[in-house]
């Protein structure tokens, strides 16, 4: 089998007239990867190129060994890989169990009983066992959501390519998630976007930050969140000098970037700081609290 | 609920059937309400493989049952697992069946009452029908769930095609139906073009998706109809030979460029 | 296993389709029954399949279940019925007929506690036949009709039998008391 790894070399991608990204290069590993950005960097055009969705404008991509260009490896390539697209459409009359039944009969699961048995694993991943017969028009947004995560872990594929797996997911299937991403990633290459950073803090080993089709970030979480440290102090009122400031819920503010005052009440840093820290750039006024 | 129980002696011979009469017969009675003791029978014997029946028991229950046109195809030759694929395009909802044989239905009543404008409603309605539940079958606007379809290693032309062959072998016996109450060659003027239009759908399908090919070349021939329709009365220019020859070409074309550009299919957006 | 609900909870849930109870559920009751099953009919698959009936019908008709007595009881209602649907077929018959002669004690049952000796000895003293059809008609609640079935019997021998089965009965529980 090919080498686990995905390379991406000057990579760009344009629609008409956006340049939706531009000369990216990446190589990935084993392991977890979180794509953090705001909406409209790319993210989901990256993720779509990674899961041979989309071809290049320009550059070349690298599946594990494979060149997505040529069908008989792009077919190849889909073999071992599982894709989580950000919106997913389920057809009508369809349970949980017959829609991770259809995808995996797509994946040339050929064999009713092997199929079947897969199907249930899978399910049993996302902890959706006991809801298999449920209809998925009759489940909640987090459900369906779980669901189509089944669907892209069929298989145990050597790379899983996911698309904001944790939206609308509740907190406590959020960290069963994080338990099956992080076994899958032992062996498995990994990419996740997401806006939570606590699921990027919590799972991943590596993150890559991403604005307007470009990388501005790629490396370990810690190193990012030590580009934040001595940048972040509480304060009982939002400071001026501050580039993004904003009130917590024991009532104080919490105060990221610009100019340090002197003798301020240092914390350390979550991802959460020190991305918005790369965001902001120059000390001005951001929208405050929330990850655009 | 008294405090009796079986004792372990009574539950050994009660599972291996050499228990008294009246000690089956009165086992059975308490078993009916003590679940611990039912817990404890359970353990003893294995008279059946319990998970394998259990494994059949939840298939019975998850897996879907195969469709009335799953079945068919089956039974036509294709392997249990491409049946289901083709089966459960969005095109073989029986809502959608329903529209089109009413629509027919429609349009061959009145052609068979002898109107003229009958049988122009006919020619104008048989030949765009396979076209458009052909384009229903596989256009992602339809089909919801293409994106992580489109991602798996099944061979997008297999499945297109398969779709195609299934969607005509469904629509056109329907409509041939529908034709032979109209009276004179009409019945089958419409196969020419009919054909052709699925051709042009499927090899446009690698430019711009397969409905809004579709809905385009529907209201093109609509258009056709209507003008020669007005210019008039008679039907004849359609069912000419040349008109024939033509559509014949037209299919044949379209076909080829389908095929040599069917690797677009593989993509995402090679339409907008 | 799930040992936190009760019967009635597992049934709830698996009226809303939930898996995990359906499970539970048979994991409960599939062993016993199948055991209680196999004390009337041989042939071991027709056992299984019956037991694969009985809870996919479970699953179908949970609210057939009206509240009254114990599920257990309720579903052996149910199992007993699609045993006898099953034994409907050719192959069937002959796994009932094997169970006559085989197993001496076991296989010709009867009704009630110890506690009732009397009825116990005078039950004992019928035919194994007429065993049989007591204890279809009246340990496992099926209909005539359907004891006819489960015993390869023609109706009319069923409740001949039964009638005479219910003199002697009577006879020995008079005799018995004075």
């Amino acid at each position: 089998m090919g080498t686990t790894s995905i390379s991406l070399c000057d990579v760009g991608r344009t629609f008409g007239a956006t340049r939706a990204l531009a000369g990216v290069d990446l190589d990935l590993k084993p392991g977890v990867t979180g794509l953090l950005g705001p909406n409209g960097a790319g993210k989901t055009t990256l993720l779509r190129l990674l899961a041979t969705a989309l071809p290049p404008s320009r550059g070349q991509v690298s599946v594990l060994g494979l060149d997505p260009e040529v069908p008989a490896e792009r077919t190849d390539i889909r073999r071992q890989l599982g894709y989580l697209p950000q919106e997913v459409g389920f057809p009508r009359g369809f349970t949980a169990f017959g829609f991770v039944d259809y995808i995996a009969l797509l994946k040339e699961w050929t064999q009713p009983a092997a199929r079947h048995a897969e199907v249930r694993r899978v399910l049993g991943l996302v902890g959706l066992s006991d809801l298999s017969t449920k209809r998925l028009r009759a489940m909640s947004g987090g459900q369906r959501r779980r669901v189509a995560l089944a669907q892209a872990l069929l298989g145990a594929p050597a790379a899983l390519i996911l698309d904001e797996p944790t939206a609308g997911v509740d907190p406590e299937q959020r960290v069963t998630l994080r338990t099956v991403l992080a076994e899958i990633a032992r062996r498995s290459i990994v990419v996740l976007s997401t806006h939570q950073t606590e699921d990027v803090a919590a799972l991943c080993e590596r993150v890559i930050v991403l604005d307007r089709g470009l990388i501005r970030y790629d490396g370990p979480v810690t190193d990012l969140v030590a580009q934040a440290a001595g940048r972040v102090w509480l304060a009982d009122d939002p400071d001026p000098a501050a580039a993004v400031s904003w009130r917590t819920g024991t009532g104080r503010y919490r105060n990221v970037g610009g100019r340090v005052r002197d003798g301020a009440e240092h914390v350390e840093p979550s991802l959460e700081d020190a991305y918005l820290l790369l965001r902001g750039g120059a000390p001005e006024r951001q929208p405050t609290g929330e990850l655009a | 609920m008294t405090g009796w129980h079986l004792d372990d002696d009574l539950l050994r011979r009660y599972a291996e059937r050499t228990d008294s009469l009246a000690e089956g017969a009165s086992a059975e009675q308490h078993l009916l309400s003590c679940g611990p003791c039912r817990a404890r029978v359970n353990a003893a014997a294995g008279v059946i493989d319990v998970a394998a029946v259990w494994t059949r028991t939840q298939d019975t229950v998850e897996v879907p049952r195969p469709s009335v046109l799953e079945r068919v195809l089956r039974v036509a030759g294709l392997p249990a697992h491409e049946a289901r694929l083709v089966a459960v395009a969005s095109a073989f909802r029986g809502a959608w069946l329903a529209g089109v044989a009413t629509v027919l239905a429609f349009a061959g009543v009145a052609a068979a009452f002898g109107h003229a404008r009958g049988m122009w409603l006919f020619l104008a309605v048989a030949p765009i029908v396979p076209c458009l539940v052909v384009a229903s079958s596989y256009d992602p606007w339809l089909d919801v769930a293409f994106e992580p379809e489109l991602v798996t290693p099944y061979p997008a032309l297999r499945l297109v095609l398969l779709r195609t062959i299934a969607v005509l072998a469904l629509a056109l016996p329907l409509v041939l139906l529908f034709g032979l109450v109209v009276p004179g060659a009409a019945a089958f003027a419409w196969l020419l073009p009919a054909t052709g239009f699925v051709a042009v759908v499927l090899a446009a399908s690698t430019w711009v998706s397969p409905l809004r090919s579709a809905c385009a070349v529907s209201a093109a021939w609509l258009a056709v109809i209507w003008l020669l329709a007005a210019r008039s009365d008679a039907p004849e220019a359609v069912l000419q030979a040349r008109a024939q020859a033509g559509f014949l070409i037209l299919a044949a074309a379209s076909f080829m460029i389908f095929l040599i550009r069917r690797r677009r299919l593989r993509q995402l957006r090679p339409w907008g | 296993m799930d040992s936190r609900r009760s019967d009635e909870q597992l049934l709830l849930a698996v009226a809303e389709r939930d898996m995990g109870a359906f499970r539970a559920l048979y994991e409960r009751h599939a062993g016993w029954l199948a055991i209680r099953l196999a004390r009337r009919c041989n042939d071991r698959d027709l056992v299984a399949d019956a037991i694969q009936d009985t809870f996919v019908a479970v699953w179908q008709r949970p609210q057939g279940f009206r509240g009254d007595g114990d599920i257990a009881a309720w579903l052996w209602g149910i199992a007993i019925r699609r045993l006898v649907s099953r034994l409907r077929t050719p192959g069937g018959v002959a796994a009932v007929l094997g169970s006559a002669e085989s197993a001496p004690a076991a296989e010709d049952q009867v009704l009630l506690s110890v506690e009732y000796g009397d009825i116990g000895q005078a039950l004992a003293r019928l035919s194994p036949e007429m065993r049989a059809v007591i204890q279809a008609v009246v340990l496992d609640g099926l209909t005539a009709r359907e004891a006819a079935q489960l015993l390869h019997v023609p109706l009319s021998s069923v409740k001949t039998r039964l009638y005479r089965a219910k003199a002697h009965l009577r006879a020995a529980l008079a005799e018995g008391s004075s």
